[in-house]
């Protein structure tokens, strides 16, 4: 690794490690922090107002809310970390959300293999993406606009209107009300996550999102990268539409609608950079359960919910300019 | 511009304005009388509210931006008209000054933020989504405030739908907008400083244009616009309602992207932009004649655009 170079004479004019490091992970490491202060700050105002801190139910109520906008978050931000953006989310989740209220029956294996299935569709969903945008050479954000309106109405074509019934098994599995079990796949996401680093796709990934000529001169073959990344992401968000119908133990075919915005959200909280490049998964959930803990805290402010996107918005700006300025004085001035 | 041939943006200007022909010779084929001269101006006039949109739009990603705070800023800006006005043609100018400050407001909050606080577009324009949709359904209480149910004043009712040499007012007005915008983009200095921004904002800079500046302007214009939108919507529609603003952000960035405005900046016209909002709605009103279901509509949406994009929209290989 480069890092232990720093020590040696002939590199004294590098920084020391410990900035380095600090330098690199500075939008991680602010993000863990906010999330941080934004828990405390949920813990102090919940026990100025139930004389308690927040125990198992709030926890798992939680998480349980936040699955979905957690991996959803990772796959944006692996799209957005190749200097992508997509914005198809809603609709993606929409249709895999839809087809989960009607496929899932009874029967362990059944639903285990729809499960696959349903995956396997958002994959695909990501591949269209993938390879107009790859392939294609269009602009991710026009094509994802024109992709997330035909993923909505394949939706509402296999679901008119909101029902289905998901088996109880399948809801205690995935978001079990009473443990927060479900952040085992949080755990799996991250050693995912982590696994996709150290792999000759991930180093791709970050390759062309920091500088994609100089990527494709080394030999990054860009196309196949974007595409794989898009595939990853459209997987990601099929998951989420399996947990949102578990959440909900039925379907509904705009359930997901809001979520192409506020994963957009996550990922810049969780400090991963819009223009590629830089960022991580673990950041991406980070900001999923800031943007969670905002409406938690707001509830508890008593707050008047119309009032609600005033606040997350402020919010936003206001975490990305002091991320940028905090991140500036890590860094040393460039 | 000695050269005889079209150059490849006039081409795509071209290529947007035979779409829109196109469409309403399909019309015209499966629905005798869509291509009517009044089923035209009807549709035209439906098409106006994208096309001043994608005005402010096009400003916008002609630098390289995006605004994605349109659907609120126009939803504001058409319950701002209707509660300021009280439906009362005394108040209209009053309520039309108040609702456009309102927007430029909006729209040069996202400036100053791009520009000097160093949000990226998307990031500010999607904050002030919020911001603006907070404030608007908190101060009106989510429309249930007594105000909220007033109906735009005749008089802006009338600018829409009064019929001067056939053509509805609210297409004149359109036509001035087309007219005004290409020749400020292509012929006044504040129009070549745009497209250099959008070529190169740092060779426009070293060149002694005023980067800054431009830009906090244009995102105001794109608010302006966004607002002007909500007020002809109102005058259109009668009332405000909660949501009418979604559909005009997908729109504005598809009609700006089919009239062959490159989405990265410093490519394109509103001229094409303009033909991409005739296209878009003569679209929509040949698949409403078809009578297609809503889902079969948004699927078909998708998928012309995709193919538009794909016939000319697409980058060139360096």
């Amino acid at each position: 690794m480069p890092s232990d170079l720093a020590i040696a004479p002939q590199a004294t004019h590098r920084r020391p490690r410990a900035a380095h490091v600090l330098g690199q992970n500075a939008g991680l490491i602010l993000a863990a922090l906010i999330l941080l202060a934004s828990i405390i700050g949920f813990a102090a105002m919940f026990w100025l107002e139930q004389d308690r801190l927040p125990g198992n139910f709030e926890i798992t109520s939680t998480v349980n809310n936040t699955m979905p906008l957690a991996v959803v978050a990772i796959g944006q931000s692996i799209v957005v970390l190749t200097r992508g953006i997509d914005l198809s989310v809603g609709g993606v989740i929409d249709l895999t959300n839809a087809l989960a209220a009607i496929w899932l029956t009874g029967g362990v294996l059944h639903m285990i293999g729809v499960s696959i299935a349903i995956v396997l569709i958002g994959a695909a969903a990501g591949l269209l993406n993938g390879l107009l945008v790859g392939l294609g050479r269009l602009q991710p954000i026009v094509v994802t606009l024109a992709t997330l309106s035909i993923f909505q109405g394949l939706a509402i074509r296999v679901l008119p209107q909101p029902g289905g019934a998901v088996p109880p098994g399948y809801t205690d599995l995935l978001v079990n009300p009473n443990q927060p079990t479900a952040l085992i796949f949080l755990l799996i996401a991250i050693l995912g996550w982590m696994a996709l680093r150290r792999s000759h796709l991930g180093v791709g990934i970050f390759a062309i999102g920091n500088d994609e000529s100089s990527a494709v001169a080394l030999g990054v073959n860009a196309m196949r990268t974007k595409i794989a990344a898009y595939m990853i992401g459209g997987a990601l968000y099929a998951v989420a539409g399996l947990f949102l119908a578990a959440n909900a133990t039925a379907g509904d075919a705009t359930t997901g609608d809001g979520y192409t915005l506020t994963s957009i959200v996550a990922v810049v909280l969780g400090g991963v950079n819009l223009f590629g490049g830089r960022g991580s998964a673990v950041g991406a959930i980070c900001g999923a359960f800031i943007t969670t803990m905002i409406v938690n805290i707001l509830f508890f402010a008593h707050i008047n919910p119309l009032y609600q996107s005033f606040y997350e918005g402020l919010f936003l700006v206001i975490a990305v300019v002091f991320g940028a300025l905090i991140g500036r004085l890590v860094r040393g001035r460039r | 511009m000695s050269n005889l041939l079209p150059s490849a943006n006039a081409l795509r200007v071209l290529a947007a304005y035979g779409a829109a022909v196109l469409l309403f010779v399909i019309g015209n084929w499966v629905h005798p009388g869509f291509a009517s001269f009044g089923s035209v101006t009807s549709i035209l006039l439906v098409a106006s509210f994208v096309g001043l949109v994608a005005a402010g739009q096009c400003f916008v990603i002609l630098i390289g931006g995006i605004d994605l705070s349109v659907p609120w800023v126009l939803n504001a800006a058409a319950i701002l008209l209707v509660t300021a006005s009280l439906g009362q043609d005394s108040r209209a100018i009053y309520a039309v000054a108040v609702t456009l400050g309102m927007g430029a407001l909006a729209g040069m909050a996202n400036g100053i933020g791009v520009v000097w606080f160093g949000v990226p577009a998307v990031v500010m324009t999607l904050a002030m989504n919020g911001i603006i949709e907070g404030l608007a359904l908190g101060l009106s209480g989510g429309m249930t405030c007594s105000a909220c149910a007033s109906y735009a004043p005749p008089v802006i009712a009338a600018a829409v739908h009064d019929v001067w040499l056939g053509i509805p007012a609210a297409l004149w007005l359109w036509l001035v907008v087309i007219a005004v915008v290409s020749f400020v983009l292509s012929l006044t200095r504040f129009g070549r400083t745009t497209y250099a921004i959008g070529n190169n904002a740092r060779a426009a800079y070293l060149a002694g244009i005023n980067v800054n500046l431009t830009t906090v302007a244009l995102y105001a214009l794109s608010g302006l616009f966004s607002a002007m939108a909500g007020i002809l919507l109102v005058g259109f529609g009668g009332q405000a309602s909660l949501g009418m603003g979604t559909p005009y952000l997908f729109q504005s960035i598809a009609a700006v992207v089919i009239g062959g405005v490159s989405i990265l900046g410093g490519r394109g016209s509103y001229l094409g932009a303009a033909a991409g909002a005739a296209s878009l709605t003569a679209l929509v009103s040949v698949l409403l004649a078809l009578n297609m279901p809503d889902y079969g509509r948004s699927i078909i949406y998708g998928v012309v655009i995709l193919v538009l994009l794909l016939l000319y929209g697409r980058e060139q290989r360096e």
